[in-house]
């Protein structure tokens, strides 16, 4: 059968979990998805365009399956893909060093009888490992389909690659290759003239009979079929075992030097996953990303702060010289440049704690914490995989809300995302290292680490207590995939790292730049207009209101309330309102600390203040970006409103105890 | 005998998977059919361990291991 060609190809990448897709799909794109080296990175589908020749092509990368079931939500999305959406060529990302597995999923593929090409991903590590493959036979034990070695990171191969896409494509697809036993090979036969009789020719027919003898249940809904006496019960089992047989004979024809080299990962697991100092050593793994957040962050902040003292005073001398009216110069330089600066200057922070966690995440170390952290997990009543989004929310809730697509059951998905927001994520940070640094000078470091602790704490006893509360009865059953441990690929971590900063920068430029203005024009006019005393602005009058209930966690100032209602636009607003509300230039400087800290103290705000503060902020509602991801990932406003309700109550709840207890012993 | 109770450093072969249809059904399509082996790389006291099929590392947790019935392999 000939294809016809056509104006533009669907392309889809599909493969096993951490095989390479998405730095594939990256280099052919140019696109900037994150990649990592975990099974689960890519929870949706995404789409980009590339072309061949001339031969426009539209490239669909998939999460990662490692079969054509419908289990969990990745293989739903991935194969509803490639079943429904007409795709025209699979590329089939295959990890070479660890053919045996990969190619279960490809057996299933061809099946299918779409034209598959065969991309051979991680040669190198192939090679390293003094191992070769039988580049002849390989194809021709696989239905004569084009099989491409290409490396996605030394981006080799990709030419090759892309012409076997397009010339495959007008050849059209191969037969399937897998014979099952006797017995097998007579229902298949019966079953597909059985569906031809009563669907008519359906070209994938005999991997609809190989479904139905699977009892697949959506294709046994899609094609019911009267033949009791050929689907008598589920043959799964056999056909799992007939494809795995079939790899068995092609691994032994085509792969050579199977002594595996593996010892490095072995030898390095052995301390990281070991059963006794497996935890101690995750906890001090993640206590020296922090002090290199703090440390070096705040090595590198002072160029920052000097950076924006002049630029304040620029700008302001500037406005002043233009003659541009007194007002505006104050919402430009208190409001704008003060807020979003503020923010800014916590930069270095951030990018050294991304790229700390991008270090964590391409090393091949993220799915060992699942492993060490099962048993805790489990007397939650959660798998240690649950942990996996919890450890993300240390960069940002919103992809690890995302990344709870990976649990199998909703149930676990749900209790996942309501304890993901108590991690400290990057936004939180500023408001740490200020009030760390300005009421704990001697001991900042360890304060805000204790704060980084305490969420992982309240995390888990939230988790521990909904489990007593409503136990979801169902299995927590740990089951991932450990990567090899590999250098982390330099490219790799700077795409991540550069894209959390440019979130940040975004963030600053927009949320955070309209909070500033909103808050400078509550803080500006009241009732008469605009006021001179900041006490008589609408911003005054709404924190008022809500002092009262502050009063008991030592919160009881209206700039504080009004500071903490900003902050749900993002936690960053929080430190940016601190500089817009007691008028700071430059608050994340000596000066502007000291300037803060003085105002607050002569309010009686101190150190217990400033901690349960802190403990306010790192618990109460998330920002607004999480609740809207909370709310697409659970389909349901009550649900997310109540999460929301819940924490704001308990942040207030534990300040209440920070306070009146830390009041009464220090 | 169970996996649970495997040690570290031997090869098994699986005689039978005995967990929810869903993840039997999980276990097998990841290759843990017939005569494959499997090796126990590490093995928490809780149960929880780390091992390898098909030339491939995975975690599994206590549940999962008690559940799928082993024999030693032979050599």
């Amino acid at each position: 059968m000939k294809n016809s060609s056509k104006q533009v190809l669907k392309v889809a990448f599909v493969g096993n979990p951490n095989c390479g897709k998405t730095t594939l799909f990256n280099a052919f794109t140019g696109a900037n998805l994150k990649v990592a080296n975990w099974p689960g990175v890519t929870v949706e589908r995404v789409e980009g365009e590339s072309d061949y020749k001339g031969q426009k092509l539209k490239l669909i990368d998939l999460p990662g399956i490692y079969s054509l079931t419908s289990y969990s939500i990745e293989e739903k999305v991935s194969r509803r893909c490639i079943l429904e959406e007409g795709i025209d060529v699979i590329v089939n990302v295959v990890d070479a060093s660890s053919l045996e597995r990969n190619l279960y999923l490809t057996m299933q593929l061809l099946e299918l009888r779409k034209p598959v090409v065969l991309a051979l991903n991680m040669m190198d590590v192939v090679e390293e490992r003094g191992m070769e493959i039988d580049m002849h036979r390989l194809p021709e034990m696989l239905g004569g389909i084009p099989v491409v070695p290409v490396s996605a990171r030394k981006r080799s191969g990709l030419d090759v690659l892309l012409h076997a896409v397009v010339h495959h494509y007008e050849e059209g697809p191969k037969e399937g290759v897998v014979v099952y036993s006797r017995g097998l090979e007579a229902k298949i036969a019966k079953l597909t003239a059985a569906i031809e009789k009563k669907y008519g020719r359906q070209e994938n027919d005999r991997w609809l009979a190989v479904k139905l003898l699977e009892n697949d249940e959506e294709i046994c809904g899609k094609y019911p079929l009267d033949l009791p006496e050929v689907l008598d019960r589920s043959y799964e089992n056999d056909i799992i075992g007939g494809k795995y047989d079939y790899i068995e004979e092609v691994v032994e024809e085509c792969l050579f030097g199977k002594e595996e080299k593996a010892a490095f990962t072995e030898k390095i697991d052995q301390v990281l996953t070991h059963r006794i100092w497996g935890i101690p050593v995750f906890l001090l793994i993640m206590a020296l990303v922090f002090f290199l957040t703090f440390a070096v962050g705040d090595f590198l902040k002072g160029y920052f702060e000097e950076a924006l003292d002049w630029f304040s005073a620029l700008a302001r001398g500037f406005l002043g010289e233009i003659g541009t009216a007194d007002w505006l110069v104050s919402l430009v330089v208190d409001g704008i440049v003060a807020g979003v600066g503020g923010v800014l200057t916590f930069l270095p922070n951030i990018f050294i704690l991304f790229l700390a966690l991008a270090f964590l995440e391409d090393s091949g170390y993220m799915a060992r914490v699942a492993y060490v952290m099962d048993s805790v997990m489990g007397r939650v009543g959660l798998s240690g995989k649950a942990f996996l989004p919890m450890l993300l929310g240390f960069g940002c809730t919103v992809p690890a809300v995302m990344a709870t697509r990976s649990l199998e059951s909703e149930k676990d998905r749900r209790r996942t995302i309501l304890v993901t927001p108590f991690m400290s994520c990057s936004a939180r940070l500023p408001i740490y290292v200020l009030f760390a640094g300005m009421f704990f000078p001697n001991a900042s470091m360890v304060v805000a680490y204790s704060l980084y602790v305490l969420g992982l704490v309240v995390a888990i006893a939230v988790a521990l207590i909904a489990n007593r509360v409503a136990p979801t009865g169902e299995e927590h059953a740990l089951l991932i995939e450990l990567p090899e441990y590999k250098t982390p690929n330099a490219r790799t971590v700077a795409v991540y790292v550069w894209n959390k900063v440019k979130d940040y920068l975004t963030k600053a430029g927009t949320t955070i730049f309209i909070a500033s203005i909103i808050l400078w024009f509550l803080l500006n006019y009241g009732m008469s207009g605009m006021v001179t005393d900041i006490s008589q602005s609408f911003g005054a009058q709404i924190g008022h209101f809500l002092v009262p209930f502050l009063v008991p966690a030592g919160l009881g100032m209206w700039q504080i309330a009004v500071a903490l209602i900003s902050g749900l636009s993002a936690k960053e607003v929080v430190v940016s309102s601190f500089s817009v509300l007691f008028g700071i230039s430059n608050i994340n400087s000596a000066a502007g600390m000291s300037a803060l800290s003085g105002i607050l103290a002569a309010s009686g705000f101190g150190p217990v203040n400033a901690y349960a503060l802190m403990v306010f902020c790192l618990l109460y509602s998330p920002c607004m970006a999480t609740v809207a991801t909370i709310r697409r990932e659970t389909h349901s406003w009550k649900w997310t409103l109540g999460m929301v309700a819940f924490q704001v109550l308990l942040a207030w709840a534990a300040a209440v105890v920070v306070f009146q207890v830390g009041s009464r012993i220090f | 005998m169970k996996l649970s109770e495997g040690e570290i450093g031997k090869t098994y072969e699986v005689e039978k998977i005995d967990n929810t249809e869903q993840v039997t059904r999980r276990l097998e399509a990841l290759g843990m059919t017939g005569h494959a082996g499997i090796k126990v790389l590490n093995k928490k006291e809780k149960g929880s361990m780390i091992i390898k099929v098909r030339g491939t590392r995975w975690a599994i947790g206590r549940r999962i291991a008690d559940g799928i019935t082993v024999r030693e392999a032979q050599g």
